[in-house]
């Protein structure tokens, strides 16, 4: 191979994925002499990480990377998980106003008039040893029971999709701070050298259309935008602009490629702007993603039984669970944060039709990943993390009957489990009141979430941080606590 | 040799960072130098501000102590015989051995929160500035600036800013660089000022012209150019969030592009900054505000809004007040105010009320948190065009000549009116109807059959009973009896912005019944439109969801059971409940609002009901007669006519003087509709037909969201963390106390503000602005950040030249365009921007501009610029945002529903600005070159380098067309060979000559295609097929697609998407 690019393809791997317009050399310079960026001097120890932060890890990470499998629009944890069998004599009546005390309500049932309670159809059952309490909806999730991780009582400030969302992704309700991606890319650098070290992947499923998702939900926020999450398309170009338009071939492209690099290297030798050399080696990188991404999400090679295990629709890109395998597969090579997206969980009226939608599409692929990844020995150094923004009531919104309600959005308790990554698995933590409506012991808010991950990750997450506006932002603002229970 | 050049510069940076050793030497060069003087705001704030403040600083609900270092008194007061800082004695001041000290309990900043102690440096000017007596000054960029005189300077000067910046250059031991090479400063020039580079003519013209003053008559050139209006704006809207959805869950499209286009147009007529300031904050407030200023108060409309089901309104109302105050604050002030919502700032002399003092300011709006979901959200305004007004005054033209026309007819008319009344009283029945915009008419004479101009095919049917009817008011009603209905057939299926009314007798035997619906039943609601019958009470329902987004207003009064009523529903279309309104006996009554939360469209597949509603809800009981349905939003007179039900022959044997005004109307509408003479009718018809030309040609003017106070202002509160359920205290508007007071001369209101923003004692507005200004030819500000001129901000690299622009930005009356020649008239700005290795050592980021800007051109420039070079530009100022090329499915992926409706034709090759902004998917190619989100204001301007924009520049279909069309230009116009059509495209893309190394590479790049291509003519056909614009079919297809590779890799080059 040419010498030239190979010396940039070092380059390359010491700097991936972007550098600001300061370049490559004075990149490191300007890093060490400049305020703004005191904290983002480029590690250069050790071969397996490039980029990020010299002082991270913090302290020795249980987790090297993170999946992130977020159900977007509030899935029930009435139905799912936070199994509450007095409420079965309660049906109908009243939601006594001594546990809503007054909470605020979504304007959807804010002047609703009255609240029945309305017990879940589901049947549950304990799993495992642990002894985890899981609706019939997830049987396969739920044979992992002793794998999983539960947390009963998260809680987070918002109580609609938008602002929830976006506060799940970024520590705060507002547009405008980065994504967790974004923070644990820019901290930590990246494991891999021909793919985006943050990977986002959205389905949606058979059920309800579901809530709109942003661009800014894996954006970079004020960090720089080299540190958003690339999303990996289910139709078109896996990537954005990868495919060589048509009639320009690998060799075409090869050489014009060549040709390039060429002449920015006159133009180099003339200005002297390091800048070119750093523009030559992401173009080179631009190349290697050409043959590394079709060859991450082409998955012919991939077995009969992981098509098996995963369910018939991990054949069909774009699924929930071709993403979930997908997702095992970035994790193989290094990619730090993965993070999918799957619609469809907003359960007003119609939740038993539409929550047996769903499960059907997630259960399978859901728990084959945890599967996967344990049978692979990934599942100790890769944290999973299964949740939505939000939960929902135990009163029926609109009209309760025998077999059909409705929920609304609940802020103050839901659930979601973890696998893996340092986690202590078969356990359950923290417990919701008789209604699950209000939460009886240690709570668990989005911001202690955040803290947690980042700290599998040997992140301290009040150190990890970023000055703007003249203030040193982090994710977890000015709050979280790890969740030290939870620990392995 | 290349491999040579890449060891030595690897080298050389590496030998640089031995060099420098400890990590201060470069960055010292900036703040001060060496045997300097320590000074405060320059050495000793940004190390107070950084590492104490957040526990000793200006937060009083923060400080653990009485210790303060944001003041003098503060952090020299007497601590019980101790003291933190005592003048002149290092000794004494407790502070040093606290920064000093090994021990971690003692220690400063608190290891225990996370902090490392400081430098060595910054524990020596600390020490050093206490030494020399610790002398206080306020923040530096609190006091306002005064002109200073430019330094004296050897070397070559053009203006003030080169006597700052050689006078540095000395003292640091640097020389400038020379003039920049001609091509490439008129290529610089000309992105800079237009956002375009300059054609080969224009090239050609300077490189010819000889005269001393060549270069400024480009520079004036430029800024006489419609597109530098177009190049200012892009960097206005970054910073006003501009977009054209409403940036929350459904992201719907708004429509501010009026407003943009008021800043395009502000821009070239060169409006003074203060003006342009003044109009965008408080055009509404100026004595009788023209049509623009009230435009240009979009600017505070920008915000995105919240239609989201089940929002808390109140929540983002605030939310909405908040980011006009940190837009308002980052943009004019330079200061982050949105600090200070919660808790006293940090760092900055902002407390926490003044912070909502400033909110009180923005807090007047009468405006809903729960915005529209679709289009945009109360308070807006009609906003025709230049071009729309003009026709708009031919059209009034129109009216008055009709109108005349008509009139000179008046007594023809009173003639013929009373000759016809004459015949009326010796007349049988006759009766009329108001007949325009009637969709739908029910008269109920025998039959359930009605007439439905609006949908010829519509059938009527009774269902669930037999028909049956009854005397009615005007000739026999339908007996209805709580079960039976009529199913009136697929009519009037309004949309939630159309207008309507429905009006009915009824003579009701219950309380409780629907009369006029078109509604359709869920399980959990009712969705649709009707007027019912509640509890007696007249009800007019607009429902897309019960609840969180219907409307339902209803009469005060009930109605009387068991006699006749007529009874008139309208709705203008505004989406608000004032806007719904119900009549009884064609007279407005008393109403109350139940719910006032319409957002979404409720239109429904079920048919027009009369008598009831889809589903469960009770069916009218009584009789209803003469239903009318019309596509309007009738008069309170049409009204007052249409419950007339006195049949004309009865009318007319009414003396004159005895008539109701309804009756006189309806006598003298049915006169002129359908019984004057010809000659009267055409003249009345004509007349008719003007208005509603002009009606319908101003119903269709785009509208734009304004600022606008409510009547009776609200009281605003502090609310406490920020929190919008937990007011606090009062407050009243107001200015922060650090900075100068609002003017005695103005009131203490939004105009006042905006007087203020640009009084000449401000001392932040002139020195932000020009900082801004100074970043988008540089790349960095004098102020790196431009945001911040807070504590936490940084020292400007150049005070002085800060200062001066400043100054004469004031002095000039905020002229605009002369602060920008200023700037490109510079020696400063036209030097080459090569880099030595002495300067990339001493100056990386080329701080001290001892060298021209090299700067990545911003993304819309960098698609701008394809699109010219290639000739596919359409220029044309203005217009509705327009969708050009976008991979498919973006839009579905995230949001659902349908896809971005890619535009055609000219649309794809609109400048950049003109780009359809969707806040949840911006368009690829903008992000992919770091452009800002426009969710929230941006004004720092930031550049990266990824793979992502290599693969963007290389494959998508903008670029690929625009290289085709390119190759096409260096076939047809670029000679015969090779040589000089590649070097053509070269020229066009970087102005300059291709020099006879780069002349081999590329000839070798095309003769390797070449090869290629005359083997592939399918390639090459599919190569050049991309993009919708039309091939040049006389062009041999190998080499079309050859050149068109060439002009691909030209457009990729580094120097091609960069200003050098």
């Amino acid at each position: 191979m040419d010498p030239i690019l190979e010396r940039y393809q070092q380059l390359t791997r010491r700097h991936f994925f972007g550098l600001s317009s300061v370049g490559i050399g004075t990149a490191v310079l300007s890093s060490l002499l400049n305020d703004d960026l005191s904290a983002a001097s480029p590690r250069t120890d050790g071969p397996s990480t490039t980029g990020g932060l010299a002082d991270l890890p913090h302290f020795a990470p249980k987790a090297k990377r993170v999946i992130y499998l977020f159900q977007s629009g509030g899935p029930s944890q009435m139905d799912l998980f936070d199994y509450k069998p007095l409420l079965d004599n309660m049906r109908a009546t009243d939601l006594p106003d001594s546990i809503r005390q007054g909470q605020r309500l979504t304007g959807m049932t804010a002047t609703q008039t009255s609240f029945p309670v309305a017990p879940s159809i589901f049947k549950f059952k304990q799993h495992g040893q642990s002894g985890a309490w899981i609706s019939d909806l997830m049987p396969r999730t739920a044979k992992l029971a002793d794998n999983l991780s539960f947390i009963k009582t998260m809680n987070t400030t918002a109580i609609n999709h938008d602002p929830a969302v976006t506060f799940f992704q970024t520590g705060f309700q507002l547009a405008g701070r980065p994504s967790i991606g974004a923070w644990l890319s820019y901290g930590l650098g990246t494991l891999n050298e021909d793919l985006p070290s943050f990977v986002v992947m959205v389905s949606k499923g058979t059920g309800r259309s579901g809530q709109p998702l942003y661009n800014r939900l894996w954006g970079s926020g004020f960090l720089p935008t080299r540190y958003q999450g690339v999303k990996f398309r289910g139709v078109g170009d896996p990537v954005l602009y990868l495919s060589n338009p048509p009639g320009i071939d690998q060799d075409d492209r090869r050489r014009f490629l060549d040709d390039l690099a060429k002449m920015n290297e006159l133009k180099h030798d003339e200005f002297g702007d390091p800048e070119i050399s750093t523009r030559i080696a992401q173009y080179e990188m631009a190349y290697r993603m050409q043959s590394s991404v079709p060859e991450l999400t082409e998955l012919s090679g991939e077995p009969e039984q992981t098509f098996e295990a995963y369910g018939p629709d991990s054949r069909k890109r774009g699924t929930y669970a071709a993403n979930c395998l997908l997702a095992r597969r970035l994790a193989e090579r290094g990619v730090r944060f993965v993070q999918l997206f799957h619609r469809g969980w907003d359960q007003h009226t119609e939740l038993p039709k539409g929550i047996r939608a769903q499960t059907k599409d997630t259960d399978q692929p859901t728990a084959a990943l945890i599967q996967d990844l344990k049978d692979r020995g990934m599942l100790d150094d890769t944290l999973v993390v299964w949740g939505g923004e939000f939960g929902r009531t135990v009163y029926s919104q609109g009209k309760l009957t025998a077999d059909d309600y409705g929920r609304d959005h609940h802020p103050r308790c839901f659930t979601i489990f973890m696998a893996g990554g340092g986690i202590k698995p078969g356990i359950s933590y923290g417990e919701t009141d008789d209604y699950g409506y209000n939460i009886a012991n240690d709570p668990v808010h989005v911001h202690d979430l955040h803290a947690t991950i980042l700290n599998q990750l040997g992140i301290d997450h009040t150190k990890l941080t970023f000055k703007y506006q003249g203030r040193h932002f982090r994710l977890t603002d000015v709050h979280g606590e790890v969740i030290k229970p939870l620990l392995a | 040799m290349r491999s040579a050049m890449t060891e030595d510069r690897r080298r050389s940076v590496a030998n640089f960072l031995i060099a420098v050793g400890s990590l201060f030497i470069v960055s010292a060069a900036f703040a001060e130098t060496s045997a300097d003087r320590v000074r405060f705001n320059r050495d000793i704030r940004p190390i107070f501000s950084d590492k104490c403040y957040t526990c000793h600083g200006p937060d009083v609900n923060n400080r653990k102590t009485p210790l303060r270092f944001d003041t003098a008194e503060g952090a020299t007061q007497d601590l019980g015989g101790r003291f933190a800082i005592v003048a002149g004695n290092v000794e004494k001041s407790d502070i040093v051995s606290r920064l000093t000290t090994d021990d971690t309990i003692r220690r400063m900043p608190p290891a225990y929160a996370g902090h490392a102690k400081l430098s060595d440096r910054e524990i020596d000017l600390v020490s050093r500035w206490i030494e020399q007596g610790a002398e206080w000054q306020s923040h530096w960029s609190f006091i306002p600036p005064e002109r200073p005189e430019p330094p004296r300077v050897e070397g070559k000067t053009v203006n003030g800013i080169d006597h700052f910046v050689l006078e540095r250059l000395e003292r640091e031991g640097l020389s400038p660089s020379p003039e920049a090479e001609r091509a490439t400063l008129i290529r610089r020039v000309t992105l800079d000022l237009t956002g375009l580079p300059p054609t080969t003519q224009e090239i050609d013209d300077f490189l010819r012209d000889t005269s001393p003053n060549a270069y400024e008559k480009v520079v004036d050139r430029l800024l006489a150019s419609p597109r530098y209006g177009e190049r200012m704006a892009v960097r206005w809207l970054d910073s006003a969030r501009y977009a054209d959805t409403n940036g929350y869950q459904t992201d719907a499209e708004r429509y501010m592009w009026r407003w943009r286009d008021w800043v395009i147009e502000s821009f070239n007529d060169n409006m003074p900054f203060d003006q342009f300031t003044v109009e965008q904050i408080a055009g509404d407030m100026l004595p009788s505000p023209t049509l623009d200023q009230m435009i240009a108060t979009g600017f505070n409309r920008n915000h995105r809004g919240n239609g989201e089901g089940g929002i808390i309104a109140e929540e983002y109302a605030v939310e909405y007040v908040v980011d006009r105050v940190e837009t308002t604050s980052t943009v004019w002030l330079g200061l982050t105010m949105g600090c200070a919502r919660c808790h006293d700032h940090k760092y900055d002399p902002l407390t926490q009320k003044e912070f909502y003092r400033f909110f009180a300011y923005f807090n007047n709006v009468p405006e809903n948190g729960k915005a529209f979901k679709y289009g945009n959200s109360p308070p807006f305004i009609a906003a025709p065009t230049p071009t729309q007004r003009e026709e708009l005054e031919v059209l009034d033209g129109k009216i008055v000549e009709a109108k005349q026309a008509f009139d000179e007819l008046h007594s023809e008319v009173s003639a013929a009116r009373e000759k016809w009344e004459q015949s009326l009283t010796r007349s049988d029945f006759i009766d009329w109807t108001l007949n325009e915009d009637l969709i739908s008419h029910h008269r109920f004479d025998g039959t359930v059959a009605g007439e439905t101009p609006g949908a010829p095919d519509a059938r009527a049917n009774l269902v669930d009973g037999l028909p049956e009817f009854k005397k009615g008011k005007v000739g026999q009603a339908s007996a209805f009896d709580g079960k039976s209905f009529v199913d009136a057939g697929d009519v009037a299926n309004f949309r939630f912005e159309e207008d309507f009314t429905l009006s009915a007798w009824i003579y009701p035997t219950a309380a409780d019944g629907a009369i006029v619906t078109r509604t359709h039943e869920t399980p959990s609601e009712v969705r649709g439109y009707g007027m019912y019958l509640a509890d007696g009470k007249v009800q007019l329902n607009l429902i897309t969801r019960w609840l969180d987004d219907c409307t339902r207003v209803e009469t005060a009064e009930s109605l009387a059971l068991n006699q006749w009523h007529h009874v008139t529903a309208v709705y203008d279309g505004s989406r608000l409940a004032e806007g719904a309104n119900v009549y009884v006996n064609g007279k407005a009554v008393r109403m109350s609002v139940v719910v006032d939360a319409l957002n979404a469209p409720f239109g429904v597949k079920a048919p027009l009901r009369i008598g009831a509603i889809d589903g469960s809800g009770p069916r009218f009981q009584g009789l209803i007669d003469d239903v009318r349905v019309y596509d309007r939003a009738l008069t309170p007179d049409a009204i007052a006519v249409v419950a007339t039900e006195t049949p004309l022959h009865e009318l007319a044997r009414i003396k004159p003087k005895k008539r109701t005004r309804a009756q006189e109307d309806k006598l003298r509408l049915a006169f002129l509709d359908e019984y004057a003479p010809t000659k009267i009718r055409e003249a009345w018809e004509t007349l008719n037909q003007a208005r509603r030309t002009r009606e319908e040609f101003a119903d269709a003017f785009p509208t734009v969201m304004v600022m606008k106070d409510r009547e009776d202002p609200r009281q605003t509160h502090l609310l406490v963390r920020g929190q919008y359920d937990q007011p606090g205290d009062t407050v009243a508007p107001g200015v922060p106390a650090a900075l100068p007071p609002i003017p005695a001369n103005v009131p203490n209101d939004r105009l006042g503000l905006a007087r203020w923003l640009v009084s000449p004692e401000n001392p932040l507005t002139a020195r932000v602005t020009v900082n801004r200004f100074w970043q988008s030819y540089f790349g960095t500000g004098l102020v790196k950040t431009v945001e911040d001129f807070g504590s936490q901000g940084e020292w400007p690299v150049h005070l002085g030249l800060l200062d001066w622009l400043a100054t004469e930005f004031i002095g000039s009356g905020w002229d605009i365009k002369q602060l920008q020649k200023t700037i490109v008239m510079s020696a400063t700005y036209r030097q080459s921007s090569r880099e030595t290795p002495d300067l990339t050592q001493k100056d990386p980021e080329n701080r001290l501009f001892a060298r021209g800007p090299r700067v990545r051109l911003p993304a819309e420039v960098v698609r701008d610029q394809a699109l010219a070079i290639s000739g596919l530009l359409v220029e044309e100022v203005g217009g509705p945002s327009v969708k050009p090329y976008q991979p498919a499915g973006l839009w579905t992926e995230l949001a659902g529903g349908s896809d971005y409706p890619q535009g055609h034709g000219e649309d794809l090759y609109r400048r950049s600005l003109y780009t359809f902004w969707k806040r949840a998917v911006p368009p690829p190619q903008m992000l992919n070159f770091d452009s800002a989100g426009r969710e929230a204001c941006t004004v720092r301007e930031t550049r990266t380098n990824t793979p992502l924009q290599a693969l963007n520049l290389m494959n998508d279909a903008t670029f690929v067309e625009a290289a085709r069309k390119l190759a096409e230009r260096m076939m047809v116009e670029g000679g015969h060979t090779p040589q000089d059509r590649i070097g053509y495209g070269y020229r066009l893309a970087t102005a300059r000559e291709l020099e006879s190394k780069s002349s081999e590479i590329l000839l070798g790049s095309y003769r390797y295609y070449l090869d290629n291509f005359k083997t592939d003519r399918h390639g090459a056909l599919d190569l050049v097929s991309q993009g919708e614009s039309e091939r040049d079919q006389a062009l041999d297809l190998a080499e079309l697609a050859s050149y068109t590779t060439v002009a691909s890799l030209i457009l990729n080059l580094d120097e091609t998407i960069t200003k050098e």
